[in-house]
C-alpha cells in the first residue's frame, strides 16, 4: 500500500486535486450559458437516453391503464353523480368566456398574462441521484424553450427550465433547496389577491413556502395559491397548490404559508412548457432580482 | 466484436439508472423513500476486481464525466469519485480472497461509502439540509437493499462475462 505514494504519483494526485476543486468551483458558479462541449455531450446523452425511456414509459403506462381498469367501477360511480353538475358548469363557463371576450374587445384589452403557447415534452431521465431535484426533458431551443419558461402537468406547476441545449432542457423542480430560486405567486379565493414569492421548500412537511406577505392581510387555510406572472416570465394563474398552514416568520414582519404542491413530482411523464404570450421582462422568476425589489 | 462488451455494459446500465430514478422516490405508508440506483459503480467495482483496475478508472473517468455533464453540472464530482472507488477496490482485493462473496460484499460497501461521501459534498456546498438520521433511514438503507437485490440477481452474469474477457484477452494479449 506504501509504494502507492511515490513521489511522481504523489505530485500527479495533488495537481489531480487542484483541477478537480478548480472545475467544481468553475462549475458551481451559476452560468447562464452552456459550452459548446457541454452541449454536446447533454444532447448525444440525451439521444441515447431516449431509446431507453420510451420503453420505460411504455411498460409504466401500461401499468397505469391497468391501475385505471381496476378503478372503472368506482369511478364511473363518481363521474356520473358529477355529470349533471358539469352540464350546468359548461354553460355557465361558455357565458363566461364569451362575456370575458366581449369585456377585452370592449376596453381595447389584448394581450393576457394567462395566455400561453404550450410546448409537450417527454421528460427523458430524472438526476439519479436525486440531490438536486432536476428532471431532463426532450425539447430544447431548437423547439423554441427558453431558460426560466415554466413547467408544469395537467395538476399544476412542477418547476422551471434552468438549462437548454438544441435538443434537451434541464428543468428545476419546485421542490428544490435553491435560495435563488424563486417563483412570484398570488393566494385567491379571499376578497383581494394577495401577491407573495414561493422561497423555498420543506422537506420534511413536503410543503412549499409563500413568504413575504403582508402581516395585516388575512389569508387562510384551504385557499388556492397560484402564480401571479408578476415575476416576468411564467404567465399567470397556473395552480401551484393549496395553503395548508399560516405563521409568521422569524422576523415577524411578514406572514408565511405552507403550501401543499398540487402536481405530484414522482412518475413525471408528460409535461407542459408554458411559452407566455405577452413578452418576457426580467422578475423574480429567473432568481435575478435583489431582495429589495420583491414586494 | 467482444472487445466492447464491458464498455457496451457499462452504457446500458448508464442509461438504465434514470430510468429507474424515475421510479424514485417510493412512498410506502405515508413516509417517502428514496432509492438510488448505482447500476453503474456496481459494475464498475466488479471490472475493478475481476479484470483490471487501470480500464475501470478509465471508464469511470468516462462515464462519471457523462454523469457530471448531464445531470448535475457539477463536473469533477463523479469524474472523480468513479475511479477513486474503482483504484480503493482494487487495492482492498489485493489484500483478501477472490472470490463472488467477497466481492459482493466489497461492492456493497464501497457503494454505502460512495453515497455518504455524496451526502457529504452535496450537504457541504448546502444543497441539501437532511440530517443525518433521516438520510440514513430514507435514503441509504432503501438505496442499498435495492441494490444489493439487484446485485444478487445480476452479480454472477457480471463476474462471467468479465472472466470470459480476462480469458480471452490472455489467450491474444497483443491486441493490447
Amino acid at each position: 500500500m506504501f509504494h502507492f505514494f511515490s513521489n511522481k504519483r504523489l505530485i500527479l494526485l495533488l495537481l489531480g486535486v487542484i483541477l478537480l476543486v478548480a472545475l467544481i468551483s468553475f462549475s458551481l458558479r451559476d452560468r447562464d450559458n452552456v459550452s459548446l462541449p457541454e452541449q454536446l455531450i447533454k444532447d448525444g446523452v440525451g439521444a441515447g437516453q431516449m431509446v431507453f425511456s420510451g420503453p420505460a414509459h411504455f411498460v409504466t403506462g401500461i401499468f397505469d391503464n391497468v391501475d385505471s381498469l381496476l378503478n372503472t367501477y368506482q369511478e364511473n360511480k363518481y363521474l356520473k353523480s358529477r355529470l349533471e353538475e358539469f352540464a350546468g358548469v359548461q354553460a355557465e363557463v361558455t357565458d363566461l368566456r364569451s362575456e370575458n371576450s366581449e369585456l377585452k374587445a370592449l376596453v381595447g384589452k389584448e394581450a393576457d398574462m394567462r395566455d400561453y403557447n404550450p410546448i409537450q415534452a417527454t421528460v427523458i431521465a430524472r438526476n439519479p441521484d436525486q440531490w438536486e431535484e432536476k428532471v431532463i426533458i426532450n425539447k430544447g431551443s431548437s423547439s423554441g424553450v427558453l431558460e426560466n419558461m415554466a413547467v408544469m402537468t395537467a395538476q399544476g406547476l412542477i418547476g422551471k427550465v434552468t438549462l437548454t441545449t438544441p435538443f434537451t432542457s434541464t428543468v428545476e423542480l419546485i421542490s428544490t433547496q435553491d435560495p435563488n430560486y424563486r417563483v412570484s405567486a398570488m393566494v385567491i379565493g379571499g376578497k383581494k389577491d394577495v401577491f407573495g414569492l414561493i422561497e423555498g421548500y420543506d422537506s420534511e412537511r413536503r410543503e412549499l413556502l409563500l413568504k413575504r406577505i403582508d402581516a395585516d392581510i388575512d389569508i387562510k387555510k384551504g385557499q388556492q395559491v397560484v402564480s401571479s406572472g408578476l415575476g416576468g416570465i411564467f404567465p399567470k394563474g397556473i395552480i401551484i397548490g393549496e395553503i395548508t398552514e399560516v405563521a409568521i416568520d422569524e422576523f415577524g414582519l411578514t406572514k408565511l404559508a405552507y403550501i401543499k404542491p398540487a402536481a405530484e413530482f414522482s412518475l413525471l411523464n408528460h409535461v407542459v412548457i408554458a411559452d407566455r404570450v405577452m413578452p418576457e421582462v426580467d422578475g423574480e422568476d429567473n432568481g435575478e432580482t435583489a431582495e429589495e425589489e420583491a414586494p | 466484436m467482444m472487445r466492447y462488451l464491458i464498455l457496451g455494459i457499462g452504457l446500458v446500465l448508464f442509461f438504465m439508472e434514470p430510468v429507474f430514478g424515475l421510479f424514485s422516490p417510493l412512498k410506502l405508508g405515508g413516509e417517502y423513500y428514496y432509492i438510488v440506483p448505482r447500476f453503474l459503480i456496481m459494475f464498475l467495482i466488479f471490472v475493478s476486481v475481476y479484470f483490471d483496475t487501470k480500464h475501470a478508472m478509465y471508464y469511470g473517468l468516462f462515464f462519471g464525466l457523462l454523469y457530471d455533464v448531464f445531470f448535475i453540472d457539477i463536473i469533477g464530482l463523479y469524474s472523480f469519485l468513479y475511479p477513486a472507488i474503482c483504484v480503493v477496490a482494487g487495492y482492498t482485493v489485493k489484500t483478501v480472497q477472490r472470490n463472488l462473496f467477497v466481492a459482493t460484499l466489497l461492492t456493497l460497501v464501497l457503494t454505502a461509502l460512495f453515497e455518504f461521501v455524496l451526502y457529504q459534498f452535496f450537504t457541504l456546498i448546502s444543497l441539501t439540509d437532511v440530517p443525518a438520521g433521516t438520510f440514513l433511514a430514507t435514503r441509504l438503507w432503501p438505496t442499498m437493499i435495492a441494490n444489493s437485490l439487484f446485485l444478487f440477481v445480476l452479480g454472477w452474469a457480471f463476474k462471467s462475462v468479465i472472466v470470459g474477457r480476462l480469458i480471452e484477452r490472455e489467450k491474444n494479449p497483443s491486441v493490447y
